[in-house]
């Protein structure tokens, strides 16, 4: 449960940086609110995730899915690059993640 | 000496990171949730701020670094968290892969978004 409430706040946590991107480009209430429930969201499925997780280690996690999450939804829905040297970082993320979670 | 000052405001807002990381886990009264709250501000703020001045991808990749160290050391220096060689060794890997993904999209980014 605490490992998919710290999925979920790194999910949050790529919405609120989407809209942050876009607060720049134009303000508007709409991009404000989303903004401001996905850092909001975020913060708060974190702080519950580390009741039971290691500080460190939740903290590192959801910096990587939120950095990887970020990378994958370039890729995807904005034609970013497909370089190498990205994807290697991002399977890096995500295998020492899924090894901290063995670790339990 | 306009950058020095800019490096000097990230790691403030690493330490400031520390703090509201630390906040979120343990503090449980009003006031250590309004330092909480503070620092969270305070932090996000700096490294905008600074990220005006330097590119935002190194910006970035030093403020995790630091901000991961500071959490996993107050882990175990204060908060009783055993230290295992291979859960370090995961959480480098882990950084490694956030300041690559960082140093490599860093300044091409900036171009998408406007």
């Amino acid at each position: 449960m605490d490992w998919l409430m710290l999925i979920a706040a790194g999910c949050c946590e790529m919405l609120g940086v989407a809209m942050l991107g876009k607060l720049q480009l134009n303000r508007n209430w709409q991009t404000l609110c989303l903004f401001l429930l996905g850092f909001g969201g975020s913060l708060l499925l974190l702080s519950q995730a580390m009741n039971t997780l290691p500080m460190g280690t939740a903290y590192a996690v959801w910096t990587g899915i939120g950095a990887s999450g970020g990378a994958v939804l370039g890729m995807l829905l904005y034609g970013e690059e497909r370089e190498l040297r990205r994807i290697i970082c991002i399977v890096m993320i995500l295998g020492a993640a899924v090894g901290l979670k063995l670790l339990g | 000496m306009k950058n020095n000052s800019a490096w000097f405001k990230i790691a403030g807002a690493a330490c400031l990171e520390v703090v509201w990381v630390i906040g979120l886990k343990h503090a449980s009264v009003p006031w250590e949730w309004l330092i909480t709250g503070l620092a969270l501000l305070v932090s996000f703020y700096t490294i905008i701020v600074a990220s005006r001045k330097l590119p935002v991808g190194t910006v970035y990749s030093v403020f995790v670094g630091l901000g991961t160290a500071g959490t996993v050391l107050a882990d175990m220096l204060w908060f009783g968290e055993p230290f295992r060689w291979i859960k370090l060794v995961l959480i480098l890997v882990l950084l490694a892969g956030v300041i690559g993904l960082k140093l490599v999209t860093g300044n091409s980014h900036t171009k998408e978004v406007s």
